[in-house]
């Protein structure tokens, strides 16, 4: 029975909590939620649902981080602007 | 072998881009500038998030302040530890050639994880003596 184990697939569990503490979106709890979720089916022998979830837990992850970079980029951008219009009227 | 072609590139931006923000987070804190931006969804529901505080965190912990830092988001903290077991599990398997089993790989583990996070979340946005200790 050992061997016919498929490897392991990812959990991704560091990834989904590296997603919910760096960009301030419950989404990463999504993603905590999917890698939970990898575990406890590959315990139980489903390893199809397991594979399943390992890319759900994957793409939750990389699309709160995607939202936070976003967000912040953005804001970036403004401030740069704002300061760019400030320094090019020497009113800063 | 295309892909990583892409890849790389994508890669070396990334991590300059990482650097780059590491120092702005050091040299600004982002309780006193405004150049940091809020966390969205406190801003829209005034409900703190898990992740709410991990800037000024980041900001502490980067100049050495690591208990000031880690008081302002508790999930740091439990993110460090997750990370180094990862990395020692990883050593000890790969360059020591043992079989442990990664603890993570467990499923009550990792639904206790999700347990905390949540309890975390809920407790942090309740305004009483201890949990005010947990908001950022």
């Amino acid at each position: 029975m050992e061997q016919l184990r498929p490897p392991r697939p990812d959990s991704y569990l560091a990834l989904a909590l590296i997603s919910t503490i760096v960009c301030c979106l419950p989404i990463g709890i999504v993603s905590i939620i999917y890698a939970t979720k990898v575990n406890s089916l590959y315990a139980d022998g489903y390893y199809d649902e397991a594979n399943r979830a390992s890319k759900n837990a994957k793409t939750w992850g990389l699309v709160s981080i995607g939202i936070g970079v976003l967000f912040f980029l953005g804001i970036f951008l403004i401030y740069g602007a704002i300061i760019m219009a400030a320094l090019s009227n020497g009113n800063y | 072998m295309e892909i990583t072609k892409f890849k790389l590139p994508i890669i070396i931006i990334g991590v300059l881009a990482f650097f780059g923000v590491l120092a702005l987070y050091i040299y600004w804190s982002p309780s006193e500038t405004n150049i940091f931006p809020k966390c969205p969804f406190y801003s829209v529901t005034g409900i703190y998030c898990p992740g709410c505080g991990s800037q000024r965190a980041a900001h502490q912990i980067l100049n050495g302040h690591i208990f000031e830092g880690i008081r302002h988001n508790y999930l740091i903290g439990l993110l460090a530890i997750v990370l180094v077991y990862q990395a020692l599990v990883f050593i000890i398997n790969n360059v020591l050639n043992k079989r442990i089993t990664n603890l993570l790989h467990k499923s009550k583990v990792a639904s206790g994880i999700l347990i905390v996070v949540i309890l975390f979340w809920i407790l942090r946005n309740i305004n009483m003596f201890p949990f005010t200790e947990l908001a950022p």
